[in-house]
């Protein structure tokens, strides 16, 4: 059994992990084109090599940060998601269009 | 006479599987408690000290979650570590069970005691509480005791984690699986015999107690009533 060390639990085995996709910046809601949002939900980048990764421990429920290496198939370190994400996000509404 | 669940209207999730093991009821917080299962008290007891299986759904229990959790139950008195993981003992009886930086685990005694819980309930509301957020434990999870000194021979086959007294101290949670449902399992015992809360979803209930009934099979465990598990407290 694969092991993965998770920073609320401890070690546990694989099974107990939730893979959730690459970490990517969010491109701004309000100002980016639709093909960059498009880019941003829907595409992975699927890179052979050092990735990170949001992956979550289901039994509790917590999403936490791994670097790990796709070509050795090794788990190199995992976080708390703080250490990259220090402050809120506030997701605000647009402007609606001035009218003529 | 004695009381069926079907006379109260808070049932354990489990009552149908404890009136057929034999269990014989007494009122708890207005529900019917599996008290014994009709052997001799001693008899019971020290199969709580061996193996033993007990139902606590009709305890008081629990929980508040989100960024302001801490500051929050700690304005209603609490007490609590600042490591997740690790259950805290309140001077009232009640244990507060820290999960995560943001969530914490409310549990009452064995005798069904939690004046904090009953506090911090009612305390609570949305608009009050910023950035703290109930999690109605006691409608969602159920509760059972594991006692006796082959419980960490039995959770060896059903759980990976290592929960033998020497690795899992008094008072540490372990947030895992058991038997392939999530599960918390916390060290409640102080000392002599080994003793271990579990909680999990109720929808899955009746298949736990079932599956821990077979695995406890081989160790020769069986269901115990409350009063045997008051004893050993």
């Amino acid at each position: 059994m694969k092991l993965m060390h998770c920073p609320l639990n401890g070690w546990r085995n694989i099974q107990e992990f939730t893979h959730g996709g690459e970490v990517v910046a969010e491109p701004d809601p309000n100002r980016c084109s639709d093909a960059e949002w498009a880019e941003f939900v829907f595409m992975e980048e699927n890179k052979a090599g050092m990735v990170r990764e949001w992956w979550c421990h289901t039994a509790t429920a917590y999403w936490f940060i791994a670097e790990r290496d796709t070509v050795k198939d090794e788990i190199i370190r995992t976080y708390d998601a703080g250490e990259v994400f220090k402050e809120r996000i506030e997701f605000t509404r647009p402007e609606p269009p001035k009218e003529a | 006479m004695t009381l069926a669940p079907k006379d109260r209207t808070r049932r354990s999730f489990l009552y149908r599987e404890l009136e057929s093991a034999g269990a014989v009821f007494d009122e708890l917080n207005g529900a019917a408690a599996a008290m014994s299962y009709g052997a001799d008290a001693e008899a019971e007891a020290a199969q709580a000290r061996s193996l033993g299986l007990c139902d606590l759904s009709a305890l008081p229990r629990t929980g508040f979650k989100g960024w302001n959790m801490s500051a929050w139950l700690k304005a209603q008195g609490a007490e609590m570590s600042e490591a997740s993981n690790i259950v805290t003992p309140q001077a009232d009886g009640t244990r507060i069970a820290r999960l995560a930086p943001g969530e914490a685990l409310l549990l009452g005694n064995y005798r069904g005691h939690g004046p904090l819980i009953e506090k911090a309930d009612s305390a609570w509301s949305m608009q009050e509480a910023d950035g703290c957020f109930q999690v109605p434990r006691a409608e969602t999870n159920f509760w059972l005791a594991l006692s006796g000194s082959h419980v960490p021979a039995l959770f060896a086959k059903i759980c990976a984690v290592d929960l033998r007294p020497e690795s899992f101290a008094t008072h540490s949670v372990a947030q895992t699986n058991v038997a392939r449902l999530n599960a918390i399992i916390i060290r409640a015992d102080t000392g002599e015999v080994p003793q271990f809360d579990l909680l999990s979803d109720i929808a899955s209930a009746v298949y736990l107690w079932r599956a821990l009934l077979d695995a406890m099979a081989e160790f020769g465990g069986k269901p115990v009533g409350l009063a045997a598990l008051q004893e050993l407290n």
